[in-house]
């Protein structure tokens, strides 16, 4: 006998999201330095230890996806520590003395919002 | 601390302790966000799927998403293919909008969408419109042109400060034949665009276990919506899914319960897409299970413009760290589906 139809059900969930997302893009002054997603997540942690000490460079992150050859990212990491995550992206200013700059491309609470980016819709 | 401190003096040492501790709870802090999960059917007389798609105004990117499917159906792939046009304008003046002539044209005879191109909602004045405008109501205004509001609202457009600004444009057309949007505007740069459309297949994928009347699932059973629609943003930005516990990279697998399917067809459209044409790929996924399949449900996932000044019907939408508004469908074989609908922090609660 085929199951029932579902009844209506609604529900509403205020800051359900464990992690948030960035999509970053790492930017060196000079060209021709790569990094492997070990290496990419290594300086990550090491940016998180300088501002912020052991404890946080120990915060749950992941790389969900990595392009070696344009140095972009997904990462995903716990909603308590989007703030400093962003903050250590941002103060992070060299690497093995070449200087480069995180680039926020995008951030979310939800994974999804990241598959799709309307400001690069180019139409010029 | 200072020994021998009297009741009811202020204690600098504890407001100091005070503000730290402030500060590192402002640390963990995000913005507000929201995600409202609905359950039902479409057989439902009550059913709200229509009505929250076609009130959806400015699309962006649609995507499905078939397990258990390596060929797209005829019907399916036509109407992914015929998703478009759309209309890019450079520098069209305001007012333009408001012309009698573009009213009768355009509004009237149809559903009529706007948005600017390349205008940020947090940094720079954003126009939009919608099949019912809101602050000024050009059906209303079409028929008292020679009102003082009219003449206002024109002068205010054209002589007190004349703003043009370029534009994305799509028309569903319900009317008569008649003039189109390139023949239109053919005095300004206007061009003719067809959505980018993405076609592909995964193989071995694996997907989360759903039960249709278990929107939190079911321990061990069923995986729940909230963890369904995070595996579908790990789907679609091509995350790996079978990473184990102690990997250095990532950590994040497919939420358990899951299969794993042979193959699965994924699509996805980016433009400035229209809610009409949505609604029929809707339906159309609908009638994926009029006959026997392998795929337990198929997946249909909407993302709004950044920038639209609305989410849904006039619903506010803002940018604050994101511009995200967006709805995904979980359409299963007995014709019960799952509705998400996500918003961030400038916005109103989805209806």
């Amino acid at each position: 006998m085929p199951a029932p139809a579902a009844a209506y059900e609604r529900i509403v969930y205020r800051n359900p999201s464990e992690h948030h997302y960035m999509k970053v893009h790492l930017e060196f002054q000079d060209h021709g330095i790569g990094l492997n997603a070990a290496q990419f997540k290594q300086l990550l942690i090491s940016a998180l230890k300088d501002l912020f000490g052991e404890v946080d460079a120990a915060l749950p992150l992941d790389i969900l996806t990595y392009e070696e050859k344009t140095l972009s990212a997904i990462l995903r990491i716990c909603s308590s520590g989007l703030v400093k995550l962003w903050s250590s992206l941002t103060l992070l200013g060299s690497y093995k003395g070449k200087k480069c700059a995180f680039r926020v491309i995008q951030v979310s609470p939800f994974l999804l919002a990241l598959s799709g980016n309307s400001r690069e819709l180019v139409l010029n | 601390m200072p020994a021998g401190k009297g009741r009811g003096e202020p204690n600098p040492g504890r407001t100091c302790v005070g503000k730290t501790m402030a500060m590192l709870c402002r640390l963990r802090e995000v913005p507000r966000h929201l995600l409202v999960c609905e359950k039902s059917n479409f057989g439902h007389e009550k059913s709200r799927h229509r009505h929250l798609v076609e009130t959806h105004y400015h699309n962006y990117r649609v995507s499905f998403l078939i397990p258990e499917c390596g060929i797209l159906a005829k019907e399916l792939k036509d109407l992914v293919m015929d998703s478009g046009p759309y209309y890019f304008v450079k520098d069209l003046p305001l007012h333009e909008l408001i012309a009698h002539e573009f009213i009768n044209t355009f509004v009237k005879k149809g559903a009529c969408y706007a948005l600017t191109y390349n205008t940020n909602i947090d940094e720079d004045n954003t126009v939009a419109l919608l099949p019912n405008v809101v602050s000024i109501d050009l059906m209303d205004l079409s028929s008292k042109l020679d009102s003082k509001k009219y003449k206002r609202i024109s002068w205010a457009f054209k002589e007190k400060k004349p703003l043009k600004f370029d534009f994305l444009l799509a028309w569903h057309q319900t009317g008569a034949e008649g003039s189109t949007m390139m023949s239109y505007f053919s005095n300004y740069r206007i061009q003719e665009r067809q959505p980018k459309i993405a076609l592909s297949t995964v193989t071995d994928l694996p997907c989360p276990v759903l039960r249709s009347g278990e929107l939190r699932g079911e321990p061990e059973a069923a995986c729940s919506a909230q963890e369904l629609f995070e595996w579908l943003g790990a789907v679609f930005s091509n995350a790996e899914l079978n990473n184990e516990p102690d990997n250095f990279i990532s950590t994040y697998c497919c939420p358990q319960p899951s299969t794993v399917v042979a193959r699965a067809y994924l699509c996805t459209i980016t433009g400035f897409i229209l809610p009409e044409k949505i609604r029929l790929l809707l339906e159309q996924l609908c009638r994926y299970f009029d006959e026997p399949k392998l795929a337990p449900w198929v997946t249909l996932s909407v993302q709004g413009f950044a920038d639209s000044p609305v989410s849904w019907r006039e619903n506010e939408h803002g940018f604050r760290k994101g511009g995200e508004h967006l709805y995904n469908f979980v359409v299963f074989s007995n014709r019960d589906y799952w509705l998400q609908l996500a918003v961030g922090a400038n916005d109103d609660c989805p209806p």
